[in-house]
C-alpha cells in the first residue's frame, strides 16, 4: 500500500510541479508571485475541455488550448502588469493586481460556462498496469513521462536558446538587458505565455485524471503548486519540479496515515519547516530578495 | 480562503443576479409580482441555486413552480394567486442563516421549502421555530433536524430508514459481505456514517474500512487505496452525486468489480454526466422513481418533462409535495395564519407522486423505498 500511495503521489505532485514551473518562471524574470496562475491554470483546463469537445481530435485541442491560455498570460500582462510597471508602481501593487485577476477570470468562467462540475473526458486508455500488487494507471504513468518531457523542454529553451538567454538577462538585470538591446517586454510577455501553456497541460493532465473541470478548480491547486515552487527555490525550475513532488507524496501520505482531514495542511508545514532550515528553498539561490 | 471565499461571493452575486432575471420571466409570477400588499400568497423555496450543488436547488425552485401552477389554474388558493418566491443560500449556513432572516422579516411569507443539504437545514430552522414560520425541507435527513421545533417538518426520510435500505441493497441484492465506507465531512456525512456502521454491526456483514474525505476534493485516491487494500467488495458512499461520480471513476481504475451504494441523494442526471460509464451499476435507494408505473406520478413526469425538457429526481419530487402539503393545508385550515396551517400539516395524509405522506409527532415521516441502478447511462429499477 505504501509504495501505491507513493505513486498515487507522484501523480498529484506532478500536476503540482507543473503549475509551479510557471510561478517560477514569472517570479524568475519579474520577481513578481503572479498569483494569477491558479485561475489561469483553471483557464487552461476549461479550455482544453471545450476545444476537445469541438471534435478535431485530442491532441489538436489542446493544442488550441494552450495556445489560447498563451495569449491570455500575454493580454494579463499587457493590459495590467506593463503599465505597472512603466510607472515604476510598488511590487506590491503588482502583486495585489494578480490577485484580482485571479478572481476576474474565475468570474468569467463561471459567468460564462457555469460553476458545477463537469466531465473531462479522459486523454489516455484507461488500462492498469499491474505489477505485484500495485496497481498503476496508464494516465499516473502518462503524466509522469509528459511533465518530465515538458520540465525538459523548458530547461532547453531557458538555458540553450537566444530567447532563454534573454530571459537570464532580463532576470539578472533588466536594465542593463535593456541597454544591450534585449526587448526587455517582449521577453516577460513570452515568459508569460511559457507560463500559460504549461498551466494548460497541467490544466489538461490533472483535469484528465480526475475526468472533472470545474473554475474554481485553480485555488486550492494554485495555492499548493505555490508552496511547491517556494519549498523547491522559487526560480527554479528543478526546484519547483521537486518541490512539486514533495508536496504531492506528502499529501498522499498525510491522506493515508492522518487521515483526509491533514492532507491539505502537511504540505504547508513541510514549507514552513524547509524554509526554517533552508530560507531559499531546497535549490534556491541566495541574494533572491523575496516579496 | 478569504481569496475563494470573495471569489464565490462575487461570482454568486453575479449568477444571483442572472437567476433573478430569469425568474421574472416566469409565467406564474403573473399578478403579483413585486406588490407586496397581500393580493398573492408567498412561499419561499430556500435552497442552493448556484455553486455544485444548485442542480438541487434549481430543481426544487422548478417543482415549486410547477406546483403553484397547476394550483394557479384551478384558481389559486383562498382565492389567491401563489408566487414562489426564490432565495439562494449556496449550500452554506452563513447565508441560509442571512436568508432565513431575510425570509422572516418579509412578514408576507407563508412558508419555506428548503434547504437542502441537512446541516444547512439545521442552522436555518431556529429562526424559522422562533419566529413561527413553516419549514418543509424534501430533503434534511439528519435526525436532529425536525426536533428543533413544531413548525419544522420534512418530505424525507430519516437518515437511517434510508440507510437501512441501502445496506439492505449491498448485503442482500448486491451479495456482498466486506463493506468499504467512504464518507464526507459535514455532519451529515458523519452522522449517516455512524449510522450505517451501527446498523452493519447488527447484520452478519462487517466494514472492513471507513475513510473520510473533505467535500470537494477531487483527488480520493488515498482513501479509495485503503479501502482497496482492506478487501472491501462493495463502498457504500455518504456523499451527494459529486463525490460518488469521481469515487466511482478513480476506484474502477483500480478495481473494475468494486460495487458502490449510495443515497438517494445521488439520484440526479449529474451523476450520469459527471461519471459516464464509470458509474454503471452504482445503486440507490429512492422514494420517487420517475420511471414508475403509477399514474398520477406518469402525469407529473410528463408535464415536468414538458417544462423543464429532463425528468424530474426524487429530492425534486419530494419539493413538488412539500409544495402540495403547504398548500392543501392552507386551504383547510382556510387562512394563511401559521399556527392553523402548521395543525392542519401535522394532521395531514397526503397522497403524492412521492407516496403517502404523513407526519409524526416531531414532523418526520415513513415512506417506502425503491431501488435504483444505472445501466448503460440509465436509471432502471434495481432487479
Amino acid at each position: 500500500m505504501l509504495i501505491q500511495q507513493v505513486f498515487n503521489g507522484l501523480a498529484l505532485g506532478m500536476g503540482y510541479a507543473l503549475i509551479a514551473v510557471g510561478y517560477s518562471l514569472v517570479f524568475g524574470i519579474l520577481r513578481l508571485v503572479n498569483f494569477s496562475h491558479g485561475a489561469i491554470y483553471a483557464f487552461g483546463a476549461e479550455m482544453a475541455m471545450l476545444t476537445i469537445s469541438l471534435k478535431f481530435g485530442v491532441l489538436p485541442g489542446i493544442l488550441a488550448a494552450m495556445i489560447l491560455t498563451g495569449v491570455l498570460g500575454i493580454v494579463i500582462d499587457k493590459v495590467a502588469l506593463e503599465p505597472l510597471r512603466k510607472k515604476k508602481s510598488p511590487q506590491i501593487a503588482s502583486l495585489i493586481t494578480t490577485i484580482g485577476i485571479s478572481n476576474i477570470i474565475t468570474n468569467l468562467l463561471i459567468v460564462f460556462i457555469g460553476s458545477e462540475k463537469r466531465n473531462f473526458q479522459p486523454i489516455f486508455s484507461q488500462t492498469t498496469v499491474t505489477i505485484g500488487n500495485i496497481s498503476i494507471s496508464m494516465t499516473q504513468i502518462m503524466m509522469c513521462i509528459v511533465s518530465l518531457l515538458l520540465m525538459s523542454v523548458l530547461m532547453i529553451i531557458v538555458f540553450k536558446t537566444k530567447i532563454g538567454l534573454a530571459m537570464r538577462a532580463c532576470e539578472q538585470n533588466p536594465k542593463a538587458a535593456n541597454m544591450m538591446g534585449i526587448n526587455v517586454n517582449f521577453v516577460i510577455s513570452f515568459t508569460f505565455f511559457l507560463a500559460g501553456i504549461s498551466a494548460t497541460i497541467a490544466g489538461a493532465l490533472v483535469s484528465g485524471y480526475y475526468q472533472i473541470v470545474y473554475p474554481n478548480m485553480g485555488f486550492m491547486a494554485g495555492l499548493k503548486a505555490f508552496a511547491a515552487a517556494v519549498l523547491g527555490g522559487i526560480g527554479s525550475l528543478p526546484g519547483a519540479l521537486l518541490g512539486g513532488l514533495i508536496v504531492g507524496v506528502s499529501e498522499s501520505m498525510a491522506a493515508t496515515f492522518l487521515g483526509s482531514t491533514y492532507r491539505d495542511s502537511l504540505a504547508f508545514i513541510i514549507l514552513i519547516m524547509v524554509l526554517i532550515i533552508r530560507p531559499h528553498g531546497l535549490f534556491g539561490r541566495k541574494g533572491i530578495t523575496k516579496v | 480562503m478569504r481569496k475563494s471565499n470573495i471569489a464565490i461571493l462575487l461570482a454568486a452575486s453575479i449568477t444571483v443576479g442572472m437567476l433573478a432575471g430569469c425568474a421574472g420571466h416566469a409565467p406564474e409570477s403573473g399578478s403579483g409580482s413585486g406588490s407586496s400588499g397581500g393580493e398573492t400568497i408567498k412561499i419561499a423555496v430556500a435552497a442552493p441555486m448556484t455553486g455544485d450543488n444548485s442542480e438541487y436547488g434549481i430543481g426544487f425552485y422548478n417543482a415549486a413552480l410547477l406546483k403553484a401552477e397547476e394550483w394557479n389554474q384551478k384558481g389559486g388558493v383562498l382565492g389567491k394567486q401563489i408566487e414562489i418566491v426564490q432565495y439562494d443560500d449556496k449550500n452554506t449556513s452563513e447565508e441560509a442563516t442571512t436568508v432565513a432572516q431575510k425570509i422572516v422579516s418579509e412578514k408576507d411569507i407563508v412558508g419555506v421549502i428548503g434547504h437542502f443539504a441537512s446541516g444547512v437545514c439545521m442552522t436555518a430552522a431556529p429562526i424559522y421555530q422562533e419566529n413561527k414560520i413553516i419549514e418543509i425541507s424534501p430533503s434534511s435527513s439528519h435526525p436532529d433536524y425536525s426536533s428543533i421545533g413544531n413548525f419544522i417538518f420534512r418530505n424525507n426520510t430519516i437518515i437511517s430508514k434510508e440507510g437501512a435500505a441501502s445496506i439492505d441493497i449491498a448485503i442482500n441484492d448486491l451479495g456482498k459481505k466486506n463493506i468499504g465506507i467512504i464518507s464526507i465531512m459535514t455532519d451529515w456525512g458523519t452522522n449517516t456514517s455512524s449510522i450505517i456502521k451501527d446498523l452493519i454491526s447488527k447484520t452478519d456483514a462487517k466494514v472492513v474500512a471507513h475513510e473520510e474525505v473533505m467535500e470537494g476534493s477531487d483527488d480520493y485516491t488515498p482513501a479509495i487505496t485503503k479501502l482497496n487494500e482492506a478487501g472491501a467488495d462493495v463502498v457504500i458512499c455518504c456523499g451527494m452525486y459529486n463525490l460518488v461520480a469521481p469515487v466511482a471513476k478513480q476506484y474502477k481504475q483500480i478495481n473494475p468489480d468494486i460495487k458502490i451504494v449510495g443515497f438517494s441523494n445521488s439520484y440526479s442526471q449529474q451523476l450520469i454526466e459527471l461519471g459516464g460509464d464509470a458509474v454503471n451499476g452504482v445503486c440507490f435507494p429512492v422514494i420517487f422513481f420517475s420511471e414508475s408505473d403509477n399514474e398520477d406520478v406518469k402525469a407529473y413526469v410528463k408535464s415536468f418533462t414538458e417544462k423543464y425538457g429532463n425528468a424530474p429526481s426524487a429530492l425534486t419530487s419530494q419539493a413538488y409535495d412539500s409544495v402540495g402539503i403547504l398548500l392543501t393545508a392552507i386551504e383547510e385550515a382556510g387562512t394563511t395564519d401559521s399556527e392553523a396551517v402548521r395543525e392542519k400539516i401535522a394532521a395531514m395524509d397526503y397522497k403524492g407522486v412521492t407516496g403517502d405522506t404523513k407526519f409524526d409527532e416531531k414532523g418526520d415521516v415513513d415512506k417506502s423505498f425503491i431501488k435504483v441502478t444505472i445501466k448503460d447511462g440509465k436509471f432502471v429499477k434495481l432487479d
